[in-house]
């Protein structure tokens, strides 16, 4: 239901100061297309989509690969990295923005130690998106490890056997014989962590607020300033719209993708 | 892990190769590790830090702690918003199961027309982002005047939270074999007694690690709350953003208000770290 209303609120002319629902055709539409800022504002959040989920089905793979193996003390790990999923957003957004604070954060002062030169993590034009970035993969890349290991403990082990005594090295075995078997799970992690990605508001507004200019501002981010800064709740809602089509496109292929290939 | 030798006494080059990689492995998780602890690290050590400490460069490791930042937050509203959080938090998660509960059961047991459409209608709920639902709730809410109260912030909560509680149980009740309430319906029960009587307590556990991940997103809400909360309703992840100033952000107030809102959570989610995972895994499909 409410999916409909904000298609119809597209079409109206509602704003904060104008509260009424005139029928103004495609005249929000029409301003879409004009809007100076669409343009970017796509692109900003196509490249932290295709950035942030990539990384974390990366490293969320290659962790869970590493916390599925017999070792000493990795019960350990698998509790400690489950921390991110529990730490609510806010906490870890404000957090972030206190560690990549150019002045007194401690990932200044501790790649200072290492010797590489001190950012402007959050207020430069090439960093601020890496920075909101890295601070999602904080929770995503986690995210990714835990439901990829559950993938690969519930998995049997005569597989693997089979492929080491017909002669198979460990990276054939990860590469033909466990990904393969886990790639539901992880088709499922990716579609999970696009949705979140989407969505993502929290990081934007407390590392960046959109800045600088408008380098870090996301469709969802754009939504949220039209409607609820600037009052344009219609052309919020075409915005809306464009949104859900935006998303639609990468789960649709992700879906594809993931299921077509099992045998 | 015991090393081999061969005859000879010489540690065998294959275990070597085993004991390098997993001291590699070692190396990459507790990189990783490290990662993700600094954060919580920080607000730990900021939480009790002077508040002019918190901006030293060098981070000073050694100092007093103090309860200074605790005693900011309590001259704010904190403590109302916290009370605020829970209130929102006991609702949305109560509304969340008895209406969350029963759908889960009959999506995993009957077969009724428009099932199909209404499980894709609950995926598409769940997976658009909130924002879309919220313009036109939002405008909803303050033609009726409701807008910031308690029932406007609970409605919108479900539109993520009870799709999250459909699947969960639906999950754990296709997992429950249906002879236990064919059996009880055999000797003479009707379905709601079956349900009542063989069916709830087993599946009580599951109702509670379920609600504990309700309550823990609901407690944990920011979007939601930041755009339909008033004074009266404000809850804590919000009053947080307040201490984030343009120009300076009082990190003191922030680390000890974060802090008050991470610790409960993290000691409830030693009790269900199983049901965690489960809760990650359950939309996956089988």
């Amino acid at each position: 239901m409410p999916l409909a209303a904000a298609f119809g609120l597209s079409f109206t002319g509602y704003t904060s100061t104008n509260p009424v629902a005139s029928w103004v055709g495609l005249r929000n539409y029409r301003l879409l297309f004009s809007d100076p800022y669409v343009p970017g504002v796509l692109i900003t959040t196509a490249l932290f989509a295709a950035a942030a989920v990539v990384s974390e089905a990366v490293i969320g793979t290659v962790l869970a690969l590493l916390l599925a193996r017999k070792m000493r003390g990795v019960s350990i790990y698998r509790v400690l990295y489950l921390i991110p999923l529990m730490v609510a957003g806010i906490a870890a957004a404000v957090s972030w923005k206190a560690l990549l604070n150019t002045s007194a954060g401690w990932v200044n002062s501790i790649i200072h130690v290492v010797g590489i030169p001190q950012a402007n993590w959050l207020a430069s034009p090439t960093l601020a998106l890496p920075s909101i970035v890295i601070a999602d993969i904080w929770t995503g890349a986690p995210v990714v490890a835990v439901l990829v290991l559950a993938g690969l403990l519930s998995m049997p082990e005569d597989p693997i056997e089979a492929a080491r005594i017909d002669g198979a090295s460990q990276l054939q075995v990860v590469r033909f014989v466990i990904l393969p078997a886990v790639r539901p799970v992880l088709g499922f992690a990716i579609i999970f962590r696009t949705v979140d990605v989407f969505r993502q508001f929290g990081l934007i507004q407390i590392l960046t607020g959109g800045g600088p200019g408008v380098k870090t501002t996301t469709l969802n981010y754009y939504i949220y300033q039209n409607v609820f800064t600037y009052g344009n709740i219609s052309y919020g809602s075409t915005l809306a719209v464009l949104l859900v089509v935006a998303m639609a496109i990468p789960l649709g292929l992700i879906y594809l993708i993931t299921r077509r290939r099992e045998i | 892990m015991a090393t081999t030798y061969d005859a000879a006494g010489r540690r065998h080059p294959r275990s070597r190769r085993k004991l390098a990689a997993s001291f590699a492995s070692n190396v990459v998780l507790l990189i990783f590790l490290g990662f993700v602890l600094l954060p919580v690290i920080w607000v730990v050590l900021t939480a009790f830090k002077d508040p002019a400490q918190a901006y030293e460069q060098p981070p000073t490791w050694a100092f007093h702690p103090t309860l200074l930042n605790f005693r900011v937050l309590f001259q704010s509203q904190f403590l109302a918003d916290l009370g605020h959080s829970a209130i929102l938090m006991v609702l949305s998660t109560a509304v969340a199961l008895i209406l969350g509960v029963p759908a889960g059961y009959a999506l995993a047991r009957a077969n009724f027309r428009g099932k199909g459409f209404m499980t894709s209608w609950l995926v598409i709920a769940y997976v658009t982002p909130v924002i879309v639902f919220i313009i036109p709730l939002y405008v909803e809410y303050l033609r009726l005047g409701i807008s910031g109260s308690y029932l406007a912030l609970v409605l919108s909560y479900e539109i993520g939270l009870l799709p999250f509680t459909i699947f969960m149980m639906r999950s754990y009740f296709a997992d429950l074999p249906v002879q236990l309430e064919e059996a009880a319906m055999i000797d003479g029960c009707s379905r709601a007694r079956a349900l009542r009587l063989v069916v709830l307590p087993v599946m009580w556990p599951a109702v509670v690690t379920v609600g504990i991940l309700v309550a823990i997103a609901s407690w944990g809400e920011y979007f939601v709350a930041l755009v339909l909360t008033d004074q009266s309703t404000t809850t804590a992840p919000v009053a947080i953003y307040t201490f984030v100033g343009i120009e300076a952000s009082n990190w003191g107030a922030m680390a000890a208000g974060s802090l008050l809102v991470i610790l409960p959570v993290l000691i409830l989610a030693v009790f269900i770290q199983r049901g965690l995972i489960r809760g990650l895994t359950s939309g996956a499909v089988k």
